[in-house]
């Protein structure tokens, strides 16, 4: 029964998953053999891009910024997710969500300060965060295999198409949509886009080093917490269907082969 | 006789089912034990960094099942494994995971669990117990803890935020003993030099 339930991401995972998150293995066929020393090798490179250059970028950002500054920069960039939240919880069917979306982002954008303060949860109206990823899930869109993308990092098909189409959403891209001929335009678009992953990784910092420090292959760390994260989407399709809900499942299966 | 037969195997099943059983109310007292003791015993307190450590490892033997962790986490590698590996990796691991919990612990300072009852378990005489914990930021952190029933209640994986520690670390152990010249020998001089 356990294997049964293992099988269904695996059966959207399409051809190339090699591990699925529950820790059990397939057959490994030479395209997924293929896939894995591709992903490995741009993980590293990614890694050596991020220790060159964004980690030091990132700690230098923390060293002239205090947590409440941060804290101001993380909401200004996730109030401009509000209008991707209210635009998926629309497309899965949550009015009332889709809604309350779009007053959090009306209420932070003004009193908030452009996002900066999130006055909105203070009054009741707690966030309701969705993405195009979650949309597709729901209308069974399969996720694809597991890919390392170059900057980027982990990635799925889906996932990628998902990221691609909320940034469509984002009103700082509508606003300078129009600008990109401009030098101030491409300027504010390129400080903005840097600002938000330097400020992402600079709060990342004490959690991924403290996973590669318990960690004696990081690849398979970050692949498997991946992976394993990915499962909230699982039951979404199964759920619209009226089908029985595909619960994850954690138990441990001793008997399991990796091969 | 038919009957009697059937009597005394539907009392066979009901012990059996009673002996599989674990008490949600039993199972969530549990982990509330460990949490508080974890948290103001160990990362609210204010006492030297040695001192800490040394109470999280009693903390940690004597409420974490690592053999048994240990045991799923090599996977197959667990079954060829010669006597002597296995009771060397125990050992490691279990240093290993002293050492990297302790400084993982402190992300919680400060912090309390808020309980949300039980999730029945497919394996017998385990139970999962659903967490939430406020960081700050954010919506809480979901900390689910898997506990099973043996002598005594033990943790056997903690799942944070969809991932599960036991099966990140079988993941990736067994994605390393693979690649590695001497297999599982490397695996635990690497976790050796790493629990320095």
């Amino acid at each position: 029964m356990k294997k049964s339930l293992f099988l269904i991401p695996i059966l959207f995972c399409a051809t190339a998953c090699t591990t699925n998150p529950n820790g059990t293995k397939m057959k490994i066929s030479e395209e997924e053999t293929k896939l894995e020393v591709y992903n490995r090798a741009m993980f590293n490179f990614n890694y050596q891009v991020d220790k060159m250059v964004l980690k030091p970028v990132a700690k230098g950002y923390k060293a002239i910024t205090t947590q409440g500054i941060r804290n101001r920069v993380t909401n200004f960039f996730n109030n401009l997710e509000e209008p991707a939240y209210a635009i998926n919880n629309l497309l899965q069917g949550e009015v009332s969500d889709s809604g309350k979306s779009l007053v959090r982002f009306g209420i932070n954008s003004t009193l908030g300060l452009l996002g900066t303060f999130d006055v909105a949860s203070g009054w009741g109206l707690e966030k309701k965060k969705n993405s195009f990823d979650a949309t597709m899930a729901l209308y069974c869109t399969p996720d694809g295999p597991f890919i390392v993308m170059p900057i980027i990092g982990p990635s799925t098909p889906r996932y990628l198409i998902g990221w691609g189409v909320d940034a469509m959403a984002d009103p700082l891209y509508w606003t300078l949509w129009d600008k990109q001929d401009e030098d101030w335009g491409v300027g504010v678009s390129y400080g903005a886009t840097a600002l938000k992953y330097i400020n992402k990784r600079a709060e990342s910092i004490a959690l991924l080093d403290s996973l590669e420090e318990g960690s004696v292959d990081f690849y398979a760390t970050i692949k498997t917490a991946f992976l394993q994260n990915r499962q909230k989407f699982q039951s979404l399709c199964a759920k619209k269907n009226n089908e029985t809900e595909q619960q994850v499942s954690y138990d441990f299966d001793f008997d399991d082969e990796d091969e | 006789m038919k009957k009697i037969i059937t009597l005394i195997f539907a009392f066979a099943c009901m012990f059996s089912y009673k002996a599989m059983a674990i008490d949600s109310q039993k199972a969530e007292d549990f982990v509330k034990k460990v949490t508080t003791q974890g948290i103001e015993q160990i990362i609210n307190s204010d006492v030297s960094a040695e001192e800490k450590d040394a109470r999280f490892e009693k903390l940690f033997n004597e409420y974490l099942d690592l053999d048994y962790i240990g045991k799923f986490v090599l996977g197959r590698y667990w079954k060829t494994a010669k006597t002597t590996q296995r009771d060397a990796f125990i050992k490691v691991y279990r240093e290993f995971n002293i050492k990297t919990w302790s400084k993982r612990f402190d992300e919680f300072k400060g912090k309390s669990f808020d309980f949300h009852g039980t999730a029945p378990s497919n394996s017998e005489g385990q139970i999962f117990v659903n967490t939430t914990v406020d960081m700050g930021e954010g919506a809480p952190a979901k900390v689910v803890w898997r506990v099973k029933d043996g002598d005594q209640l033990k943790i056997v994986d903690i799942i944070i935020e969809n991932v599960s520690l036991a099966i990140t670390a079988r993941n990736e152990y067994t994605a390393y003993i693979k690649k590695a010249p001497n297999g599982l020998d490397d695996l635990i001089k690497d976790l050796k030099e790493k629990s320095k």
